[in-house]
């Protein structure tokens, strides 16, 4: 049977980053250890049920705010041994505002991991290039992590790796420390919509969105880039996604992780329908291929 | 399978009634047809008509609790109802029961209430007026895998009592039954052939859901269509099959003063041809044009890209939402449009 009923985590931190948007730190009350068992009712009911520890990169999780109700989110940094995890939340709608009034050791709730994140098969030792737009970067943090600590290793330091993330201004680009991280290993292009008179674009910087800078990333691979993976408005996904067939990448290479509005993450409640997909659960990720 | 003869169709729901609470389809104040539950005392005779809602509420519920949150964690909160019956489910409903089986296999709530129940299906031996279950599959006839007991008129005010497995032998033990001749059972595969050849022609059903399946119907067809859709959900309310459901948080008020704040989690019956359905925190909004929408739905109980899912398509040609449609665009009146407009 599914688990309609979230495990309860708390508000450990947060810290802003940009505008309207935090990392938040939550932790996950009571994560089940597989070694003990809870013999007092109390806690039992109190004992986190959901699988946790399986979370893929790109996946989600549903966050419950009592008050108001439950959002998907996905995870910048999955859940650890004890329940700790990390996610990047934008202020937008009530949920999202009432999360941002609230105290640091607050009870919330969350259910997941859901859906099929990143295909990590598909993309192991290929070269990628990775679009991102805004909040878009959020579901790739994960990933790129993964990626840029691979560079170190030997094996598979052949594997060439190349961002660009487009932003609607200077103001609105999120996870700067992050990105200044993997500079070290990685090529990253950044796109701003909007510049202001008095702003100097710095290297790699210019105006426009990402698919102005695509084959400009393109050529800068010295083995052809193999795979790509996309996250952002869904506009700028599509025509990324047909420029980067232009330049001879397989449509089923190509991979965009799609959002929409959901209820209850597990494949019922119908709002994140796709066509015959449901995003929750055939998705987030899907191929270009996949998608009409 | 077991068959067996009754005269009296009362024994049979006196014998139900002793051991679940029943449900019966009757003919209400309001000269509507409604489900209503039976008594001891007196119960109605059955009639074999298609009651205004189907029965998706007694499994999938308009409104339930999903969970309370106490202030320091989440409780569930399972319905738990008393055996019961559904007595006299025409073949369309049932078909709709099993195609809700499966979608909502794994969800506890609706599992709660379906586990607990007994179907007694009801042949249908007239076509009825907006129906059209033959084209999909759906009946006249009820399926021997979507009812525990099927109920079948015969000709001298007697009853065919057909059980299709366990939960049905074990619901009419102790009940005085005749076993029946096998012949009754020919006769009523003649009776139900006879029936389905008494449907009006519905060829343009099907030529509409093979246009429907090209893919060669235009935007613009969808977008005049969508214009006498008023998002009033009648249809989406009244379709057996549909399931699409939203979810809000109240607070309960608590019964002591110093206890911290319960909210209570409940989820609701929505519609996918509400413009907001879709709407995300941002505005933005992938189902913002009312044609997609309209779109969206008949696909939903048409298109073949559906059908392996299910082995069967989503509509079982009840024709509620054609009745009910203020804007007709039914399933009739729309499946007439593609032939003629798309």
């Amino acid at each position: 049977m599914l688990n309609h009923i979230p495990d309860t985590l708390k508000i450990v931190d947060y810290i802003d980053d940009g505008e309207l948007a935090r990392h938040y730190q939550f932790q996950l009350v009571n994560i089940k250890n597989s070694s003990e068992k809870n013999s007092d009712k109390e806690l039992q009911n109190n004992t986190a049920e959901h699988n946790w520890q399986d979370a893929q990169p790109g996946q989600f999780f549903m966050l419950n705010v009592p008050s108001i109700g439950e959002a998907a989110f996905t995870f910048t940094e999955p859940p650890n041994a004890k329940g700790e995890f990390r996610a990047l939340i934008r202020q937008m709608g009530k949920l999202t505002s009432t999360l941002f009034t609230l105290p640091k050791g607050e009870i919330l709730g969350a259910r997941g991991p859901f859906g099929r994140g990143w295909p990590l098969e598909k993309i192991a030792k290929q070269n990628i290039i990775i679009i991102a737009g805004g909040c878009g970067l959020a579901p790739l943090v994960n990933l790129i992590n993964g990626l840029t600590d691979n560079q170190a290793d030997d094996s598979v330091a052949n594997q060439q790796v190349v961002l660009i993330y487009g932003a609607q201004n200077k103001q609105a680009q999120l996870l700067t420390t992050e990105r200044n991280r993997w500079q070290q290993q990685i090529k990253i292009y950044s796109t701003l919509d909007e510049v202001d008179d008095q702003y100097t674009l710095g290297d790699n910087e210019s105006q426009g969105t990402p698919i102005d800078i695509i084959d400009t990333a393109l050529a800068s691979f010295t083995r052809p880039a193999t795979i790509a993976l996309l996250c952002g408005p869904e506009i700028m996904m599509h025509s990324a996604a047909k420029q980067l067939v232009k330049n001879g990448i397989a449509s089923d290479a190509i991979f965009l992780a799609i959002e929409r509005r959901m209820h209850c993450g597990v494949g019922l409640c119908g709002h994140c329908y796709l066509n015959e997909h449901f995003v929750c659960k055939n998705g987030p990720t899907f191929s270009w291929q996949e998608l009409p | 399978m077991d068959v067996y003869q009754l005269d009296d169709l009362t024994k049979l729901q006196q014998h139900l009634l002793t051991q679940f609470h029943l449900y019966q389809v009757i003919n209400n104040d309001d000269e509507q047809y409604a489900w209503q539950q039976q008594t001891k005392e007196g119960n109605d005779p059955l009639i074999a008509k298609l009651p205004q809602s189907s029965a998706k509420d007694f499994f999938f519920a308009e409104h339930e609790t999903l969970l309370i949150f106490n202030g320091e964690y989440f409780q569930e909160t399972l319905p738990t109802p008393k055996p019961f019956v559904l007595f006299g489910v025409l073949s369309c409903d049932l078909t709709a029961i099993s195609y809700q089986d499966q979608f909502f296999k794994d969800d506890p709530y609706y599992q709660a209430r379906r586990q607990q129940c007994l179907l007694v299906g009801l042949d249908c031996i007239h076509p009825c007026q907006q129906g059209f279950c033959p084209t999909v599959d759906a009946g006249p006839g009820v399926r021997e895998h979507s009812a525990d007991i099927i109920l079948h008129p015969l000709d001298n005010q007697q009853w065919l009592v057909i059980t299709t497995n366990d939960k049905g032998n074990e619901a009419i033990k102790g009940l005085a039954l005749t076993t029946s001749h096998w012949h009754l059972l020919t006769q009523r595969d003649l009776v139900l052939h006879r029936c389905e050849q008494d449907f009006p022609d519905n060829t343009y059903l099907t030529r509409a859901i093979d246009k429907l399946n090209t893919g060669d119907i235009k935007d613009t067809f969808w977008q005049q269509l969508a214009v006498q859709c008023l998002g009033c959900s009648g249809c989406t309310t009244l379709c057996p099959t549909c399931s699409c459901y939203g979810t809000r948080s109240i607070p309960v008020e608590s019964i002591q003063e110093e206890e911290k704040k319960h909210i209570q989690q409940e989820r609701f019956w929505d519609s996918c041809l509400y413009e907001g359905f879709q709407r995300e925190a941002s505005f933005h909004n992938p189902s913002s044009d009312a044609g997609k929408r309209v779109q969206r739905f008949w696909q939903h109980k048409f298109g073949n890209e559906f059908f392996t899912e299910f082995n069967r398509h989503g509509c079982v040609g009840c024709g509620r939402c054609e009745q009910t449609c203020p804007g007709v665009i039914g399933v009739h009146s729309v499946m007439k449009r593609i032939n003629s407009d798309a």
